[in-house]
């Protein structure tokens, strides 16, 4: 395989949402160095976000009793705001003129998974994405603080129920196994001490907002990891980022998302010397460096909102004027990934998960979906003879197989069948 | 399955076409053959995996209801004695658990006590993966279940996960079992489907990712071509519960609904030997007492339906039931009237041919490692004894060198 055609496709697959149509073939001239510079190098103002409004989210207030008058404009308020908030993502993702910043937020929404299933209500989700995006590419300890003081992920793990009575490990637990060291890399008595440094903490469930309730904090000192003080969240989120089980931890999860999900990190992976400092932006851009990006070892299963973006970007198609929305989420439902839904607070599966029987059928029916609802005149407008070569550019694909290229060939009269199959191949599928 | 229900197979689907949900009436007959080809042979044993995501708490499950130390230790989710189910002088289940009751009442039902492994983890995901992949000292990629695919002569038909994502116990280093998601698979048709095919085929130059892509989409029309038409049948008949309103008293569920699918899919004689089915929600650090019994209310209404189910068919007496979760939890509650992750739990073993009883040391309460329970039971004996005495294959393919076992199956 060309390892230039290799290397521009995984910067655009991996490091935003795929090409626009011709994107990819200007890079490939323009060369590896000056697209990994442009994908990495976030500009002062992105045309493409800006068009995306920010959707109106309220406070919904306490729920109503159930079947008092009340509870119907509730219910319909909180399903309205919340699908509004889906597709407000899902359009800044398809619409960015660049993609990593919407990338790499959602990086961090599979790191510090969060459901609203759980909140019930939009607007702390709201919140914490905008927290996501605010430090996707900043200070990992200040965003660390940030989470701590983030109503959506206090509540989503139990902190606002976390007393000097009875500490809840829940949210100690996970900040220390999976969003700051990883597991094992602390004891079981850790856990009950970073939990007693954990409590106090109460959260507006309805609006996000967080206070620390000092008759409910345990304010002795706990041991932690060796050290004995009095933290606060602060000075706890210092201290864990500090360790430099956090640099390797993080650049673990780099590799598992932009690297590989299957093959172990390599020990000299660029990410984590230049997470030195905690700086997210080095790392990122060390790892679009790194030896591992042109190893055609470590290919990649898109998730389904990442090849569902790659394919509305593909087809110039605006995921909130998709008709309708309860169809999309739907789609998006049936292939287990509906974005501030995670599964649980290990974030979303990858690899091989995503590549099951259901999810073939799912993905055609998904796709079948969107061709409809495109003109597909970036296919109608190349001659039919041409068609099956220039469409690994117009995907951003390194190349077809001749597998893939003989269903294409056998297709090219038919432009919906045509970009069906190119949409559903493995190729596109899995990023090389 | 018989000609006689071979028509009525026909009947049916073709009863599906008159409504439009399949166009094709020429490839009905072919579907419904090749749904029949090979059905399980009469007396094969089937294994049915239920997950319970989340950490079930055991010690409100099967509840040492004599013990002062367990009203002590979790004042405010402890049931009310009067409301539990007494097992014996000691253990009661959870009072939402009539159902499974009953059938050990019919000594249907062996409860492993204190069931976990060595080192317990208390995270979410490490200790489901030990489960999962059976390997609780060093991490390895395939799953108990996927290692013995392996050994089987490679058909996506042998083991079925019900929903859309393949849970890790079954992927294998070569074969991985199927996923079902509920209300089945459509499958493409005319020229679509040729080309669908001519891209499921394996190329030379295919990572091991793009050829399991691949391999997705080979699997969907395997699969899908035998059972998309026997998932339109109608639900096995509950012969022995009472009907509400046109359905079981519980109310519906998805692992009712999960369970549903594969009571008409053995029923019909999918050629399959081990299910996978699911239930989360376990996480019950807060507010638990409530929430709890819902979920195990949830797990024995459905399980006892479809073990109800099953006996309108010919395989009631070919399926055993295991039900696990990755850990149990804290002995102790919290502040927010839950609790949190532990480390041993009961395991569920069900069928008509179970051995009904207690099986292992129920943990002391007073005799606690670190706050949490100990471990009498290890996991591997029990998934040995399912090697072993339900999937008739040797365990140590599969576990390695490893001499525990259950004695919870009545010998053939």
């Amino acid at each position: 395989m060309n390892s230039k055609r290799l290397e521009i496709s995984r910067l655009f697959h991996r490091f935003g949402f795929g090409p626009r149509p011709g994107e990819y073939a200007q890079a490939v001239k323009n060369g590896v160095d000056s697209t990994r510079t442009n994908l990495v190098t976030v500009p002062e103002i992105d045309l493409g976000a800006a068009r995306v409004l920010d959707p109106v989210i309220t406070d919904l207030g306490q729920r109503p009793a159930p079947n008092s008058k009340e509870i119907v404009p509730f219910a319909i308020a909180m399903r309205f705001q919340s699908q509004q908030l889906i597709l407000w993502w899902l359009d800044r993702m398809a619409l960015s003129d660049h993609g990593l910043t919407e990338r790499m937020t959602w990086f961090w929404h599979g790191h510090w998974a969060t459901s609203i299933d759980k909140l019930n209500y939009p607007l702390p989700m709201f919140k914490q994405n905008k927290v996501f995006r605010a430090h996707a590419l900043g200070n990992f300890n200040t965003m660390t603080k940030a989470m701590l003081n983030d109503g959506a992920l206090q509540f989503w793990l139990d902190g606002q129920d976390s007393t000097v009575k009875a500490p809840n490990e829940n949210l100690g637990r996970e900040l220390m196994e999976l969003f700051v060291l990883g597991v094992n890399r602390y004891t079981e008595d850790d856990v009950k001490a970073i939990a007693r440094a954990l409590t106090g903490y109460q959260v507006v469930r309805s609006n996000g907002n967080v206070t620390i309730n000092q008759n409910r904090r345990d304010s002795k000192p706990v041991v932690l990891l060796g050290k004995t003080a009095v933290f606060n969240g602060d000075s706890l989120a210092d201290f864990l980022v500090s360790r430099d089980d956090c640099a390797q931890f993080i650049s673990e999860r780099l590799w598992y998302r932009f690297i590989s999900s299957s093959e172990d990190m390599t020990s000299d992976f660029a990410a984590k010397a230049s997470f030195a400092d905690r700086s997210i932006a080095s790392a990122v851009t060390a790892m679009a460096t790194d030896s591992s990006m042109s190893d055609s070892r470590y290919s990649l299963v898109k998730s389904p909102v990442e090849w569902f973006i790659s394919a509305c970007r593909a087809l110039e198609l605006t995921p909130s004027k998709l008709s309708t929305p309860g169809q999309l989420t739907s789609y998006l439902d049936k292939l287990s990934q509906v974005p501030f839904s995670p599964p649980n607070v290990g974030g979303w599966p990858a690899g091989e998960a995503w590549l099951s029987s259901a999810t073939a059928q799912y993905r055609i029916a998904f796709a079948t979906w969107l061709i409809k609802q495109s003109d597909l005149s970036v296919i109608k407008n190349i001659a039919p003879s041409a068609r099956v070569s220039k469409s690994a550019d117009w995907l951003g694909i390194p190349e077809w197989t001749p597998r893939t290229q003989n269903a294409l060939r056998a297709s090219i009269s038919d432009p919906a069948q045509f970009v069906l199959l190119a949409l559903c191949s493995p190729e596109y599928i899995v990023s090389a | 399955m018989d000609t006689l229900s071979r028509r009525k197979f026909l009947k049916l689907t073709s009863g599906a076409a008159a409504v439009g949900v399949a166009s094709n009436f020429l490839s009905l007959d072919q579907i419904a053959q090749a749904a029949i080809d090979r059905p399980l042979a009469a007396g094969t044993p089937i294994l049915v995996v239920v997950t319970l995501y989340g950490g079930n708490d055991g010690l409100n499950t099967v509840i040492p209801y004599k013990d002062p130390v367990y009203f002590s230790s979790r004042p405010d989710i402890s049931y009310k004695a009067e409301t539990m189910l007494p097992l014996d002088a000691e253990l009661a289940l959870n009072p939402n658990m009539a159902g499974i009751k009953g059938l050990w009442d019919q000594k249907k039902v062996a409860i492993i006590r204190g069931v976990g492994y060595p080192k317990p983890d208390h995270s979410h995901f490490s200790s489901m993966a030990k489960w999962q992949t059976a390997s609780p000292e060093r991490h390895i990629s395939s799953g108990w279940l996927g290692r013995w695919l392996d050994s089987q002569p490679e058909d996506p038909m042998v083991a079925i996960s019900l929903g859309s994502v393949l849970p890790p116990m079954l992927a294998g280093s070569k074969i991985s079992g199927s996923a079902l998601p509920l209300g089945g698979l459509v499958i493409p048709k005319g020229a679509l489907a040729t080309q669908c095919i001519q891209l499921s085929k394996a190329a030379r130059t295919d990572s091991k990712l793009m050829a399991a892509a691949a391999t997705s989409m080979r699997n969907l029309f395997n699969v899908s071509t035998n059972i998309q038409p026997i998932l339109k049948m109608p639900a096995p008949v509950a012969t022995d519960l009472p009907t509400v309103n046109g359905g079981n008293a519980g109310g519906d569920s998805n692992l009712s609904q999960q369970l549903d699918v594969v009571a008409k899919l053995i029923s019909a004689g999918s050629p399959t030997k081990v299910w996978s089915v699911s239930l989360g929600g376990f996480d019950t650090h807060a507010n638990e007492a409530n929430a709890q019994a819902e979920l195990l209310g949830v797990v024995s209404v459905s399980l006892t339906r479809f073990m109800s189910q099953l006996k309108s068919t010919s395989r009631s007496n070919d399926v055993t039931i295991m039900i696990y979760s990755e850990f149990g939890r804290r002995v102790k509650g919290n502040a927010s009237q839950g609790t949190d992750h532990g480390t041993a739990g009961p395991m569920f073993l069900i069928g008509e041919k179970i051995k009904g009883g207690f099986y292992g040391d129920q943990p002391s309460l007073s005799k606690l490692i670190d706050g949490d329970l100990a471990v009498t039971t290890d996991f591997r004996d029990v998934y040995a004894t399912v090697l072993e005495s339900v999937l008739q294959s040797p365990a140590e393919q599969t576990l390695g060198k490893w001499a525990g076992r259950t004695d919870f199956l009545t010998k053939v």
